[in-house]
């Protein structure tokens, strides 16, 4: 059985009600006779169907509107005053009417009789609205589906209403009496069913108490004053018996439901604080979790963390330290000045009070020496690790002003939000190097791209020279750099340096260097003369932290004759027979310093070359290449394999340099670019003679 | 990554700025920052202590050309000292020895200073 199930069309409704209504009012017009009792079973053959469809209507009307069950209180409220208000000034108004008071019952004329349905329809109306309004609260928020003792309640209620219409008088009264008994034991057993109760929030049931009293006692003086003789109980008795009888049954009922409801919400004030804080603490939880997987920026969340802090953990305030490259840093202080909370935190961390805790703690300021340096004054402490991978990122700290502890409860919310801020943390840290390490990746694409596209393409042939180079870029662009410029026909010049830095700005360099070289080698025929030159350019355009090493030759094919000059770069080896020979001579490399003392250190060797000269050039990627114990792959291992193999072809030899490096530096990173170019001189008459 | 730090003591008007550890890219802006901090409180004789340095790269040897024009403009100057071979030879590749005093120990350095005045 289910009264919601009863559903009528809307506009039906309001013109069976309509119609109900003049019908009732014609009826009793036109036929009214206060002896017949036929003339009231009919006259209520028309009232039952009115109240019943008035109570759907309303229901339906509420479930419409879905209000709060403290806004169908309050409206129930109101309307019990305005009864009460009613029936007490009822019989002084409706007495200038009425002269007699019998002739209520007894004769009325038509005038009278019309204002006096008029009268008990609004109180119909009214009864029907209370009924339906204590209906859905007792239906509010309930668990569980049984509601036979509403039914029950509902079945006897009519019954009782109906009783009372069709066993009138004095004989009958013991029936009568006895279902109103059985139907008030059910209105007060029905009445203790209040569920809605504990979901309220405190403020809301401290009104909630004060209003059911005041409401509790109207119903029960409207009850009261609205016997078979007082003018308004004779008034909608001789209306309806069965109605009658329904109106006080209600009246009972809402005295009873809210009498219940006051002390049910006054049972319910002491924990209403700790529901509230749960139901907070719940609801934050939701939100928070929502958050998490939204927010990616960590700040932004964090002041979520310390704003919901404060408020489930009743602080009055909280941040957020997190430990960054060793150092402290406070996030999302909320209520606290930076200060301060740099103060607090070097009481607990630094005199490791709560250096290694592993859950939250609880700790009084008692003891904290500083602490009338403090611009408020903080009492009593709540401190909780945020940990990623069992390793302490951070705190989360709640603060009270007070002396007052936290207590246990406030611990477990604590815990909670620290939790989800570990859980936050690893997050964004994850997403912000992962972040970096694309951006860092991307640029180094970048930089050995633009390296890639500086150094030469292929190596140059030429008769009675062979050339070789190797260079293997290190992951972070080390800023090596080689080049070869033909001068003329028999001329041939070429580079190799090193620009300090990595990455892209040192592949930038690298380009300006390059766009230097490739110019002045066309305009300038002296190694030295090149670097010092190159030298006052890179001197004035170099950041003062930058510099270039550099070595620069210039081989003539013709005179058989080497020149380079070596502005602060590696040696260049000379293996001639099995000897290897370090050609050292002075220079500063570029951008170093001013031209007059660049110039009067730098030195140009001439050498002349004999048949299977080798000359090699490198950069310190090679003797500065690690293994494990992290020793240097250093000048003397360079030298044994040239010297071992110093009559094998330039590729020959630059592949063992190379194999052994790596070989020696398998099991340590390579941090540096490596360069190595090689030239290796035939002799002409010899070439000639073979011709 | 190696670790790298720094100490500073003063001795009269000079400051010894000793180094320790790997000076790289990666941890040449905390040598920077001491530079600029002496630079602040107007010290201008500095003695740099290469004694427990196990490595230098080109962008630590860059931060001592960063400094080194506003320090001898000020009549002040690095002087340099303690290095091992090792380290030496990357200075002494790129010409430093011709830019910078180089001692063998601190002390000598601090001596220079002194002596001077």
């Amino acid at each position: 059985m289910n009264i919601n199930r009863y559903k009528i069309n809307a506009n039906l409704s309001w013109w069976i009600i309509g119609t109900l209504v003049f019908s009732i009012i014609f009826y009793r017009i036109l036929f009214y006779s206060n002896s017949s009792h036929f003339f009231f079973i009919i006259n209520d053959l028309i009232v039952i169907p009115l109240v019943v469809i008035t109570v759907l209507v309303i229901i339906r009307k509420i479930k419409q509107i879905n209000p709060l069950p403290s806004a169908l209180v309050l409206n129930s409220g109101i309307i019990v005053a305005f009864i009460f208000l009613v029936i007490i000034f009822s019989e002084q108004f409706l007495g200038i009417i009425f002269q007699n008071s019998e002739t209520i019952s007894t004769n009325p004329d038509l005038f009278q009789n019309i204002i006096l349905s008029f009268y008990s329809l609004m109180f119909l109306a009214i009864t029907s609205y209370w009924f339906a309004t204590m209906k859905e609260l007792y239906f509010y928020k309930r668990y569980s589906a049984k509601s036979i003792y509403f039914y029950l309640m509902l079945t006897f209620l009519i019954i009782t209403s109906v009783s009372s219409l069709l066993f009138r008088g004095k004989d009958y009264d013991f029936i009568n009496n006895t279902f109103e008994i059985i139907t008030a034991i059910l209105i007060v057993f029905n009445s203790l069913k209040i569920s809605w109760i504990a979901f309220i929030s405190k403020k809301e049931k401290i009104s909630l108490l004060i209003l059911s009293i005041i409401i509790s006692a109207l119903f029960i003086i409207n009850l009261a004053n609205s016997s078979l003789n007082d003018f308004n109980g004779k008034i909608l008795a001789n209306f309806s018996p069965s109605f009658y009888t329904f109106y006080t049954l209600v009246l009972l009922f809402g005295g009873v439901y809210f009498a219940v409801l006051f002390f049910t919400t006054l049972f319910h004030i002491p924990t209403a604080e700790a529901y509230d804080r749960k139901a907070k603490e719940v609801s934050s939880l939701q939100y928070f979790s929502k958050l998490i997987t939204r927010v990616l920026d960590f700040e932004e969340l964090a002041e979520t963390i310390t704003d919901i802090t404060t408020r489930v953990s009743s602080a009055d305030a909280a941040w957020i330290i997190i430990k960054e490259y060793g150092n402290k840093k406070i996030l999302a202080n909320k209520n606290i000045a930076l200060v301060d909370a740099d103060l607090i935190n070097q009481f607990l961390l630094e005199s490791g009070y709560c250096e290694n805790i592993t859950e939250t703690k609880i700790c009084s300021l008692q003891k904290f020496v500083k602490k009338s340096q403090l611009s408020e004054k903080f009492g009593s402490i709540a401190i909780s690790p945020l940990k990623s991978h069992n390793e302490i990122k951070g705190y989360l700290i709640a603060a009270r002003k007070n002396e007052l502890l936290f207590y246990d409860e406030d611990k477990t919310a604590i815990n909670t939000f620290s939790d989800y801020a570990s859980v936050a943390i690893e997050n964004s840290l994850l997403l912000e190097q992962s972040i970096e390490k694309e951006r860092l990746e991307k640029e180094l694409d970048v930089a050995r791209e633009i390296q890639k596209k500086i150094l030469p393409a292929k190596d140059p042939e030429f008769e009675n020279l062979s050339v070789t180079s190797v260079f293997i870029p290190a992951f972070e662009v080390g800023g090596d750099y080689y080049d070869y410029f033909q001068i003329s026909k028999n001329k041939f010049a070429f580079i190799i340096a090193d620009v300090s830095g990595k990455g892209i700005s040192a592949a930038f360099i690298m380009a300006e260097v390059k766009g230097i070289f490739n110019s002045l080698s066309r305009m300038i025929e002296s190694p030295k003369d090149i670097l010092i030159k190159a030298n006052e350019i890179l001197q004035q355009t170099l950041n003062k932290k930058n510099f270039v090493s550099a070595l620069y030759g210039i081989i003539d094919l013709d005179k058989e004759v080497i020149r380079f000059a070596r502005a602060g770069h590696c040696p260049a080896l000379l293996v001639r027979e099995n000897v290897v020979k370090t050609f050292k001579p002075s220079g500063i490399g570029l951008g170093l310093t001013n031209n007059g003392l660049f110039s009067k250190h730098l030195e140009e060797i001439k050498i002349d070359l004999k048949q299977n000269d080798t000359l090699v050039f490198y950069t310190d990627g090679i003797t500065e290449a690690k293994n494990k114990e992290l020793e240097d792959f250093g000048e003397q291992r360079f030298a044994e394999i040239l010297v071992k193999d110093y009559d094998g072809s330039v590729n020959k030899i630059a592949n063992e340099v190379i194999k052994n490096v790596t070989l020696f530096s398998r099991n340590h990173t390579q941090y540096d670019d490596i360069t190595l170019v090689i030239f290796k001189w035939y002799k002409k008459n010899n070439l000639d003679g073979v011709k | 990554m190696a670790e790298f730090n720094t100490s500073i003591k003063e001795q009269g008007a000079v400051s010894i700025i000793n180094l320790k550890g790997y000076l790289d890219a990666h941890t040449a802006p905390i040598l920077e920052n001491n530079f600029v901090d002496l630079i602040d409180k107007n010290r201008f004789q500095i003695v740099v202590d290469f004694k427990e340095l196990a490595y230098i790269s080109s962008a630590g040897l860059g931060v001592f050309m960063a400094y080194i024009e506003k320090i001898r403009e000020s009549n002040g100057d690095i002087k340099l000292a303690g290095m091992n071979t090792k380290v030496y030879n990357i200075f002494d590749l790129l010409g430093f020895p011709l830019l910078y005093e180089i001692f063998n120990s601190e002390s000598e350095a601090v001596q220079k200073f002194t002596e001077k005045k």
